[in-house]
This record gives structure tokens, C-alpha cells and sequence, in this order.
């Protein structure tokens, strides 16, 4: 990786600009109205994410030879995926948080239904409640399992726990009240009564954030949600502020855990709704991958210094579920489906003492990182050992952020690794790779299984700093035909930001059975959450579905209030899922959905001019192929030299800015009309 | 081949290929199951033997199924010997007989063929909906018999050569109320093990079959060698422990397990002599499930990622007296033993254990006092609904506090428990309150878990059929110095005002009124005097223990604005402590 070469073509305004601030890097993404794409990188400052931020601006600012103003003033669409919701959860440095629940119930939220995450590791403890059960206080009043009032709110009650916020120091208040997913009157009387006699600002109610049924999980979302409000808001409020008055012409839209985006204003109530904000965006991303003119049927493997996010899409979908865990904590979210493995570039190669070789799921973080980083890491990891392989070249990284010293990672997995187990350095280094790539073809297969998909007659995206260096094997051991290694890998989740619609999810539980519902009843639902969404141009339904007695719900589109044409889906999604339906069985209605969304136009990135002749390699070097072909003089191409149509059968690697490609042998690399590259497993001669 | 001259990196990637496969098992299970039990509650396990029915992996499933999948297997290979060929499944729940833990757990089990040759066998454990017997649900606590608790399956072949047998699926599904369940259940079993066997016979065939062999006694001999590095970390000696069985389902009685672990240098022996008589209740346990229990308490006391396979135990000698509660005979009945008697050897154990490694003993968890009630909706429909909600509480280890009602301890808190609002809906009932108990966590430096105040209106008449092994007396225990959490009980009382406490088991048909579960606590870890006084205050603010109980156990005293300690009498207490 280096430093972007300036621009070829002048920039055409205006331009999109996304922004997704990584643990290590800050990554951004500008295309421009002809369609060229500009990447920039530079390092995050995790004290003050929003001076990574302009760090990146800043440098692309320079880079482009623009005043910062005029890279702003020109900017029509500013997409930003931010972690600080993330990192305050994961720093534990959100607000004092206190709770009003219904008298009898105040403690779900540490009960937790009582779910282990490893139920073998009995000695680990749960995280710290984000409510102390002392903050966590009564109010009478009961709505009944049908909406009705059974017993009225009792103000004073409220008034007392007022006090007793103030005494404590309370900055942020969670009420979920039983039975308020059916009706929030009690919640918002709660709030008002709040209003009067507390002198905070930040109240969350759970009918409001997510009225999900089920009150631990909704609970803990809206106490999550009090958690991290106040910090998070006001940052996004004064980076907001702060990138008007530099001259950015309107909001910047945040990007949600249910891959769309949204404007600060629509989410400051409801931070809560961020914390995926980052990996969410490969939703978008995605979808700038399918083929023209095919169903676009992908597994992404999204791979970086610490951990592998695998995401399903299947005919352009990616399921958005309610159920998200954030470092031990419930949420019920709407969320895009990922699966996260500890498997990245600064996984840990380990023996343990009966030596056994193990790869993950430590990482070695962004510091001290890898062994050959020279600081300090004495672990050797997934990056040394393809350092000892010869696929990623000594020297600087990420513009000289850091430098890699291949010495120093041999002499890592020498002494961790070969000498333990008894093999050359080489042998060791190779098993690491074979382990990791084990680890992620695990990870892949086990979300295709859960999710009812046979992965062989998928593309795999191998995208991350990581991806495009283990692509293709893992394509290989899934028996898919083709894999797709992004040319801006390293920037995967920036550019998917600036192909991200907006959209909302509004969600109503709703009891009945599909058979027998009112239509009226039903469209009345629906109407209710479309008012919701207020002027969003696309609303679509949707219903969930289960059949009586079942746990999980399914869910489906519903058109025109078809329950029959609902019914049918059911089956076919029921059928593919759990591999069995009951015909005529009964069907029930659990919730009523409105996704509201709007399209962003995006123009595809400018076809770059064809390839012409045959490219030449920047150099010959010394590489571990495989178990199979051993060491290999394989050729190092430059990823520039590397034009749409240009096709070449490996072994071979290409050398890009933001990531190392490694194609297998009898593997045919094409650079595909997107000028990314696509590799056709097993088609080399 | 000798394990020593195996590829290191070969044995690594077998090692966690057979874990994804028993993974792949369980998910395909999860996915295809009909019954609610196997998504929610995940009581099933899915494992992998080699060709002599040793396990060589069980990564996914409950942890009272650890290591016992090798008897079943063993079975089949005693019973079909030379019979047994590609395409066959077999099917067998007797634990008599067949290697079953207890008759609701029925594993299905798959050769895996290399050309003519056996390599292993693909494997699901799963608890089924129904099994006939004395009462629905497979759990009769008035059985005094095998015979009362449902159908026994010696070893069957279920699918011969690829055909399913007609004739035994329907007498399968003639001896079950749920015919359905059964029937989708069974389906699901035998799908998830074809997964498994497909991706075994893929695995024995890039390694060779002969190379298969040696990376599988690979796998079993690094699981041997990390288990014995576990064994030294235990002081040498006789170590002897036993926990009260205070009733046999009827009546009290004055019983025990007995253990005395004996330490050797890289061999440990667990002999249960001196353990009390069978007795006439369904609580007696399996050689299976004994050894599963002896297996789970030994994982669960050392690291949660020691390699659940046979290998692991191969230093350790179980010794099991015929007759008593630990090894019944035929045909004393035995459904209820996954939980109860597993739960006293597991504390009998760990008891043992803790002497010879006190920083890592691990006080009791309580038992759960969950009643199940089945009665009739106003409209006719008839809906059964476990009172689990109000669970069990967890004990104390260093480091950490123990658990609020989290369940049973042969989960290690696996079961999820439901959302009270969800059951609002599914049931006619009303719930009132689902709150920590004061003062009935075990005192120590780390502390137990609480129980529950778990109360609940029934709206309609219902049967209880009571498990009460937590009412009473203390079910935890403390250890290193902490002690035991309060006991439990429960009450129900009836629209005219009655009382009833319910009995420890039975089955009692009672009118509308509220039921009313009060959890028993769990156990201490170490002297509740060294506790953290800051700690102490956080738990006297919270209402988890009272100020006398902060005095009393702990020897802090608070001060009387109830939100600081009183140092100086903090001080003398302790002192004079």
C-alpha cells in the first residue's frame, strides 16, 4: 500500500464523499460526476473520531489540490459510517443511566433470560449491568396482554424516582414499562411526568426506540440506547455543525445497522440504531458487485486486522433481523445479518501445551500488532506469516504508517511456531495460512447452512485490507466457480456508504392469524407505520410469520393485503429454511413492518479505458503457492497496470493500494467491466 | 504411524474439521427440528465416533451429553458387529441395554464407509417430544418402573442399506402422543447426521483411510495430553466428598452420593462406593449419564475449551457400583437422572475437586423448583407452560459473583428463559413479579447468585406437576470458606384464599389462583468477610443483600444514609471478625 498517486483526470464536481472510520484507519471514498473513484486513507484518532474525519478530508483536500471548503462546498451526498456508538459501549464510557419499569419487573434487564454467550465458560462473568438495579425503579400501572389499562400509572411514582436521579447524578433515563410494544400511553405519560419534575434531558422509551415484544431485549435496547445518547448525539451534532460551517452544503447522512442511511436528525433520538454503522455498509457494497444481468447471489468475507464479517446476499437481499449483540449486550435492532469470526490479518498463531497448533481468535490489535511491525508484538500472526511466505512485500504499509521488517517476523513464528511444533519456518508459516483459511471457510459455510444456501452456486467477495489474499482458496474449498476480489478492497465499507439507500424500519407488533385477519384492521396497522415514515418515496410491507407455536418468525413481503399470496412465500422461505412446512397449518401474524426507503442515483464508476497487449509483471518472486506446488517464482503485477478485459491464469499477485490479491494456480484472473477483480476458479489450463 | 510423526498442521486442521462437522450436525438439527425443545433449548448433542465407538468429537450439544455418545456406539458395534453396512442407520434409547442415558434421549447413529471399510460413525442425541410411558412429556414422577416411562428401543436398524423399515417406523409412531413431532423430529435427526457423514467420509478421504485412523487417535491422544496437564494441577491425595439425595420422588430419605477422587500423577480415579441404593423414584442414573456427569463436572471445573472427546478422559478411571444411584438395575426407572441425580454427582465432584484445587472450586448452584401446568384455555384448547421463568440461581467462583436465577446446573446456563410478555400471550395467565430475592445469595468473597420472586396469576384450573428439588433446606452449597444460598419453595393459593406448599413431586389438579415460586439462592466462593466492602454496598444499595445481612455475614456495616460503608465499625467488625 502507498500513498494514492494524484489524480489523471480532473475532478468533475459534484461529488459524493464516504467516510468510514475505522480502529486503525480512516478510510474515504470520492466519486466523482464522471464516475472516477479516489480513495484516501489516513489514521483514525480514536480519543476524537471526528479528527480522523477531517484528517481524511484534509488529506483528499490536498491530494486534489482543492481548498477544503471547495472539496466540501462541492460535495452533494456526505455518507459517514461512524464507530463512536460502538466504541462508547465497548469503553464503557456512556452515561449514568437510570430505569423505570413496571413494579415487579425491574429485573429483567439483569436477568438477561439468562443467556451465556459460551455457556462452557461458566467463569466469566456477565458485563457490568448498564443500570444498576439501585437506578432501576418502579412505577405502578399495568397494561393488560390484550393493550387495555388494567391499572393506571401512578404519577408519584415517577416523581419519586425523579428525586432519587437527581441525588444519584443520573444523566440518562431508560423506561420500558410491561406490555408497552402494545401500547406506549403509560411510556409517554411516564416521559411527560418525567418532563416535570427531573431536570435531565435525555429520556428513551421503549415503545419509542423499538417496540419490539419480548421486554428484556426491549429493555435493554432502550437502556443501551440512554447509554450512549448523550455522547454519541452531541458528537454528530457538532461534526454536523462543524462540516456546515466548513462549507459542506447539507447534512451528512449516518449509516444504520440495517445498511441504509439516515440524517443526524432522524437518528438523534435513536443512536442505538449505529452500532453496526460501519460493517452495515457492506449491504451497499454489495450490491455494487453483482453482475449486470444475473441474480446477485454473493457471500462477502469482509477481512481485517481483527475479525472476518460474513454476509449473505441472495437475489440482492440481505436479511435484516431484530437481533443484534453487542459486546454481551441484547439490542433489537433492525441489523443486517453478519457473522463475525476473530480471523484477520493480526490473528494469533498459537501452540497450546499439549501443541496443538492454533490460529485466532486473539488478534494482536492495531498496537502492538504483528510481530514484523517492530512494535513490540512478539505474537506471530497472520501477517508475518505471509511475510515468511513471500505474498506481502517488507517495506512501508498504509503510506508509512507502519513498516513491515520480514526479520522480525520470522524470528516470531520461528520461535512461537516451528521450533514447538517441530517444522521449518516455512512449513509453520504455511500451516498458519491453511488454518486461517480453515477458520473462514467455516465461518462461511456455517451462515449458508443456517440460512438454508448451498455457498458452491455463490460468487465469494473477499473484500478488507485482508480479503483479496485469501479469496480465492476459500472460493476453492466451498466448490464455488467464481471469486470477487475488489479492486478498493481496503476501502470495501466507504464505498459501499455511497451506494447505501436511505432508509428506515418502522415495526408494529401485531397478533392474528393471517387466515382470519380483518383487512381492515390490517391496513390499518400498516397505515399507522406509514404515517410514520412520513414522505419516504418507496414503502414497502412487510409481515412476520410463524406457524402457531413456533419461535422464529418468517418474514415476507406482503402486496396489496394478499394473505394468501403471503401464505405462499411462507411456505417457500419455511420450506428452504427449516426444510419442511405444514400444509394448512395455522399461520400467525406477529408483526406488521414499513421499510421506508429512497434510492440514491448512483452512477457506475466510469469504465476505465481496455486493456491493451499483455501486462508485465513489476517483478518475479519467491512464493508459498500451496501444500501442492510448494515455492514458485510467481509473477507481482502492479494492480495499475491491470485494465478491464486483461486476463491472466495464476499463480500470480497483484500489488493494489489498499490490499495484496493472491490468485491460486489453475485459477484465471479477469479484470471484470467494473475494473475489479474476478477470478474464475479452476479455469487456468 | 505414530501420533509423534504427524503432521502438525494436518492434526490441527482434522481437529477443528471434526469440530465443524459435529457444528454442521447441530445446525442442520436447530434448522430442521420440528419441536420447539431442540431451537430453544438446544437439548440435543451431535458427536462423531471412530470405527471402535470411541468419540472423537462432540463440539456442539447440552453439556450433561459430554462424553457419554461412545456407549451407544459401542453397542451397535456389539450388537451388529459384522452387520453393519453402508447405508444403515441405527436408532436406540435403552439405558440398560443399548448405551442410552435415559429412554427420552434417542440417538440416532450413521456408519461412515471408506470403499468396504468402517471409519466412524455420525451421531444426534435428542430429547423427543413424547415417548408413550405413564405421562405426557416424557417425564413421570410416578414411575416406579422403566416399564412406566415409555418405549425401550434395544439397538435397531432403522434404515437398512439405505430403505427405511416400514414396519418399526409405524410401531414408532403407535407407542407416541405426538405422532407428528416424532415423526418430524426423527426426520431431522437422520437428515443432520447425513450431513455429517457426507462431510466425514469427504474428510477420510483426502486424509486415507488408513491416515484417518492415525489423525483421529491424533486427535484423542492432544485431547489425553491437555487433560493431563489439567491433572497436575490437582494436589495428590484422597479426596472425599458426597452431597445430599434427600427424597426418592415419594418420600424423604437419607441419601447420598458418595465420592472419593483419588489424584495420581497423570491418572485420576472417581469412585462412587459408598453412594446410597438405588431407590424407587425416577431419579437414578445410567452408566452413560454418571459417566456424562463425571465428564461435564471435570470440563467445566479446568478450561472451557478442553477438546469434549474421549481422548480427554482417557487418564481418568469412573467406577460406578452396580445397584446404587449412580449405576440402578434394571429396571428401576430413570428419566429424570439428566437433571437429578446429575446435578448431586456434579456438586459431589466438584466438592472433591475443590479440595484439590481450592482457587478453582466452584460452590453449589441451586436447584430449580419449576412447576409444569397444563390446563384448558376458554377456548377448549389444552397448552402446557413451564414455570421455568422463575429458575434457579447460580454459584459463586473466584472472580466472579454467581448467577441470578439462571437455570439448571447440568446447562451451565444454557437455557434461554423466556420473555414473561411472550408467555402472556401464549398463555392465560398474569404475571405480577420476576425479582431478585434479598438475602438469599450465599454469603462468601464471591458471592451466589439470588433467587427469584416469581409470581403469576392462573387464570384457569390447571394440573401442577411439581419439581421441587430446591424447596426445602439449602440445594447449594458453599465453597472455600463462602456459604450456601437460602433454600426455595412454592405456594399456591387459591382464589378462596387457601394455601397450598407443594410437595417436592406429584401431580395435583388445583382451580384459578396465583402461583408462587420463590427460588432458592446460590452458594458463596471464599470467606464472605474478605469481600470488597465496596461490593457489599453495592449490594446492600441494590436490595440483593439487606444491611443486618451486610453485618451479619459480611462483617461491613453501612452507614445510615444507607449509601456509604461506616468505616470505623466497618473496621472493628472485621477485626473482631
Amino acid at each position: 500500500m502507498s500513498t494514492p498517486p494524484p489524480p489523471t483526470s480532473p475532478i468533475v464536481p459534484p461529488w459524493r464523499i464516504g467516510v468510514d472510520v475505522g480502529g486503525t484507519f480512516t478510510d474515504m471514498v470520492l466519486r466523482d460526476a464522471a464516475g472516477a473513484v479516489r480513495i484516501f486513507k489516513s489514521p483514525s484518532v480514536p480519543a476524537d473520531p471526528s479528527e480522523g474525519v477531517l484528517g481524511v478530508l484534509r488529506l483528499a483536500a490536498q491530494q486534489l489540490d482543492l481548498p477544503l471548503s471547495a472539496l466540501l462546498r462541492d460535495c452533494a451526498l456526505f455518507v459517514h459510517g461512524s464507530t463512536v456508538a460502538t466504541n462508547t459501549i465497548l469503553e464503557k464510557k456512556g452515561a449514568r443511566v437510570g430505569m423505570l419499569t413496571t413494579e415487579g419487573f425491574r429485573d429483567s434487564l439483569e436477568i438477561r433470560r439468562g443467556i451465556r454467550e459460551n455457556q462452557w465458560d461458566h467463569r466469566a462473568p456477565f458485563p457490568e449491568v448498564l443500570a444498576p438495579r439501585y437506578l432501576r425503579l418502579p412505577v405502578r400501572g399495568r397494561i393488560g396482554a390484550d393493550g387495555t389499562e388494567l391499572s393506571p400509572m401512578v404519577a408519584e411514582d415517577v416523581d419519586a424516582a425523579a428525586k432519587v436521579f437527581a441525588a444519584e447524578g443520573v444523566e440518562s433515563v431508560a423506561v420500558c414499562l410491561f406490555n408497552s410494544f402494545l401500547d406506549g400511553a403509560h411510556e409517554r405519560g411516564v416521559g411527560a411526568q418525567l418532563a416535570e419534575s427531573w431536570s435531565g434531558k435525555w429520556v428513551s422509551l421503549s415503545s419509542e426506540v423499538m417496540p419490539t415484544m419480548g421486554e428484556y431485549e426491549r429493555g435493554s435496547t432502550a437502556v443501551v440506547n440512554a447509554y450512549i445518547a448523550p455522547k454519541v448525539t452531541s458528537y454528530l451534532n457538532a461534526l454536523d455543525e462543524q462540516l456546515r460551517q466548513l462549507g459542506l452544503p447539507r447534512s451528512l447522512l449516518l449509516l444504520q445497522s440495517n445498511g441504509g442511511a439516515v440524517s443526524v436528525a432522524d437518528v438523534a433520538s435513536r443512536p442505538v440504531m449505529l452500532v453496526l454503522s460501519g460493517p452495515a455498509a457492506g449491504v451497499g457494497a454489495l450490491k455494487g458487485c453483482a453482475a449486470p444481468g444475473e441474480p446477485a447471489n454473493l457471500i462477502s468475507m469482509e477481512i481485517g486486522g481483527t475479525s472476518c464479517d460474513v454476509m449473505v446476499m441472495a437475489g440482492g437481499d440481505v436479511p435484516v433481523t431484530d437481533a443484534l449483540v453487542i459486546d454481551g449486550y441484547h439490542l433489537t435492532t433492525p441489523s443486517v445479518e453478519i457473522h463475525t469470526v476473530g480471523a484477520g490479518g493480526g490473528a494469533i498463531a498459537w501452540v497450546d501445551d499439549a501443541g496443538l497448533l492454533h490460529v485466532g481468535p486473539q488478534g494482536a490489535g492495531a498496537r502492538p500488532g504483528p510481530a514484523a511491525y517492530g512494535l513490540g508484538g512478539e505474537n506471530p500472526t497472520v501477517t508475518d506469516a505471509q511475510l515468511v511466505l513471500g505474498r506481502l512485500r517488507p517495506g512501508p504499509l498504509a503510506g508509512g504508517a507502519v513498516t513491515l521488517d520480514g526479520a522480525l517476523a520470522r524470528k516470531a513464528i520461528e520461535t512461537k511456531l516451528a521450533q514447538p511444533l517441530g517444522l521449518s519456518v516455512e512449513d509453520a508459516a504455511a500451516g498458519v495460512i491453511r488454518l486461517l483459511e480453515q477458520n473462514l471457510l467455516h465461518a462461511v459455510e456455517r451462515l449458508s447452512i443456517e440460512r438454508g444456501h448451498n455457498p458452491a452456486t455463490f460468487t465469494l467477495v473477499a473484500a478488507g485490507g485482508a480479503g483479496p489474499m485469501h479469496g480465492t482458496n476459500v472460493a476453492r474449498s466451498l466448490g464455488a466457480k467464481r471469486a470477487l476480489l475488489p479492486r478498493a478492497a481496503g476501502a470495501f465499507c466507504a464505498m459501499g456508504m455511497l451506494q447505501s439507500d436511505v432508509r428506515q424500519d418502522y415495526l408494529k407488533v401485531f397478533l392474528a392469524d393471517l387466515d382470519k385477519v380483518e383487512l381492515t384492521t390490517l391496513e390499518a396497522g400498516f397505515a399507522e407505520l406509514e404515517a410514520r415514515a412520513g414522505d419516504a418515496p418507496i414503502l414497502e410491507r412487510e409481515v412476520d410469520l410463524r406457524y402457531e407455536g413456533q419461535q422464529w418468525p418468517v418474514r415476507v413481503a406482503l402486496n396489496g393485503l394478499d394473505t394468501a399470496a403471503a401464505r405462499k412465500k411462507f411456505e417457500a422461505e419455511h420450506q428452504r429454511l427449516f426444510g419442511h412446512i405444514q400444509p394448512g397449518g395455522r399461520i400467525d401474524i406477529t408483526a406488521l413492518r414499513v421499510i421506508g426507503r429512497s434510492r440514491l442515483d448512483w452512477t457506475p464508476p466510469a469504465a476505465r479505458s481496455p486493456q491493451v497487449g499483455t501486462p508485465t509483471p513489476r517483478e518475479m518472486r519467491k512464493v508459498w503457492v500451496d501444500p501442492a506446488h510448494g515455492w514458485r517464482e510467481v509473477p507481482i503485477y502492479d494492480g495499475a497496470d491491470l485494465r478491464p478485459g486483461c486476463k491472466l491464469d495464476g499463480p500470480l499477485l497483484v500489488e493494489e493500494r489498499t490490499t495484496t490479491a493472491f490468485v491460486g494456480p489453475r485459477d484465471r484472473l479477469e479484470v471484470d467491466e467494473r475494473d475489479d477483480f474476478l477470478v474464475h476458479i479452476g479455469a487456468a489450463p | 504411524m505414530t501420533t509423534a510423526t504427524l503432521d502438525p498442521v494436518t492434526l490441527a486442521l482434522v481437529q477443528n474439521r471434526l469440530d465443524h462437522i459435529s457444528h454442521q450436525m447441530g445446525w442442520v438439527m436447530t434448522r430442521t427440528a420440528r419441536s420447539p425443545i431442540f431451537s430453544q433449548s438446544h437439548d440435543f448433542s451431535c458427536f462423531i465416533a471412530d470405527a471402535r465407538g470411541t468419540l472423537i468429537s462432540q463440539a456442539d450439544g447440552i453439556p450433561i451429553h459430554t462424553g457419554g455418545g461412545g456407549f451407544a456406539v459401542r453397542a451397535i458395534l456389539r450388537d451388529f458387529k459384522d452387520r453393519i453396512e453402508p447405508e444403515d442407520v441405527f436408532l436406540l434409547n435403552d439405558p440398560y441395554t443399548a448405551g442410552g442415558n435415559h429412554l427420552p434421549d434417542w440417538v440416532i447413529a450413521r456408519p461412515v464407509f471408506a470403499g468396504a471399510k468402517l471409519v466412524a460413525f455420525a451421531c444426534n442425541r435428542a430429547h423427543q417430544a413424547d415417548i408413550g410411558g405413564g405421562a405426557a412429556g416424557t417425564y413421570n414422577s410416578a414411575a416406579t418402573e422403566i416399564f412406566h416411562e415409555g418405549i425401550r428401543l434395544p439397538v435397531l436398524k432403522l434404515i437398512e442399506g439405505g430403505k427405511v423399515r416400514d414396519d418399526l417406523w409405524r410401531l414408532l409412531m403407535l407407542n407416541t402422543r405426538l405422532p407428528e413431532a416424532l415423526d418430524g423430529d426423527l426426520r431431522a435427526m437422520i437428515g443432520s447426521t447425513q450431513i455429517g457423514a457426507e462431510r466425514l467420509a469427504l474428510l477420510v478421504e483426502e486424509l486415507g483411510s488408513d491416515q484417518a485412523d492415525d489423525f483421529f487417535e491424533g486427535v484423542l491422544a492432544h485431547a489425553d495430553r491437555r487433560f493431563r496437564t489439567c491433572i497436575a494441577r490437582l494436589a495428590k491425595g484422597v479426596w472425599r466428598a458426597e452431597e445430599p439425595v434427600d427424597n426418592d420422588c415419594f418420600e424423604p430419605i437419607d441419601g447420598r452420593i458418595v465420592v472419593t477422587l483419588t489424584v495420581e500423577a497423570e491418572r485420576l480415579i472417581v469412585d462412587f462406593a459408598g453412594t446410597s441404593p438405588q431407590i424407587r423414584g425416577f431419579k437414578n442414573s445410567s452408566i452413560a449419564n454418571s459417566t456424562s456427569a463425571v465428564f461435564m463436572s471435570l470440563a467445566s471445573f479446568f478450561e472451557p475449551d478442553l477438546p469434549k472427546n474421549e481422548g480427554a478422559f482417557r487418564s481418568v478411571e469412573i467406577r460406578l457400583p452396580e445397584g446404587t444411584l449412580v449405576n440402578a438395575r434394571a429396571p428401576a426407572p430413570m428419566t429424570m437422572n439428566t437433571v437429578f441425580v446429575a446435578h448431586e454427582i456434579i456438586h459431589a465432584l466438584w466438592k472433591a475437586l475443590g479440595q484439590a484445587l481450592p482457587d478453582r472450586a466452584s460452590a453449589g448452584w441451586s436447584k430449580a423448583v419449576h412447576a409444569v401446568t397444563a390446563g384448558i384455555r376458554d377456548d377448549g384448547g389444552r397448552y402446557v407452560m413451564y414455570q421455568w421463568a422463575g429458575a434457579p440461581a447460580g454459584g459463586g467462583v473466584e472472580g466472579r459473583d454467581g448467577f441470578h436465577l439462571i437455570g439448571h446446573l447440568i446447562t451451565l446456563g444454557g437455557l434461554t428463559l423466556p420473555n414473561l410478555e411472550t408467555y402472556e400471550q401464549l398463555y392465560p395467565v398474569r404475571f405480577r413479579r420476576q425479582e431478585l430475592r434479598c438475602d438469599t445469595a450465599g454469603p462468601g468473597r464471591f458471592r451466589g447468585g439470588a433467587g427469584c420472586d416469581y409470581e403469576v396469576e392462573m387464570f384457569t384450573p390447571a394440573d401442577y406437576a411439581f419439581r421441587g428439588e430446591g424447596a426445602g433446606a439449602p440445594s447449594s452449597y458453599g465453597a472455600a470458606g463462602g456459604r450456601a444460598g437460602a433454600g426455595g419453595e412454592v405456594i399456591l393459593t387459591l382464589a378462596d384464599g387457601k394455601k397450598i406448599q407443594a410437595p417436592k413431586y406429584g401431580v395435583e389438579r388445583h382451580g384459578p389462583g396465583i402461583y408462587h415460586a420463590r427460588s432458592p439462592g446460590g452458594g458463596g466462593y471464599g470467606d464472605p468477610r474478605s469481600r470488597d466492602p465496596a461490593r457489599v454496598l453495592r449490594d446492600v444499595r441494590d436490595g440483593v443483600v439487606s444491611a443486618a445481612g451486610a453485618e451479619r455475614d459480611y462483617a461491613v456495616a453501612i452507614a445510615a444514609d444507607g449509601r456509604g460503608i461506616d468505616e470505623a465499625r466497618t473496621a472493628e467488625l472485621r477485626r473482631t471478625a
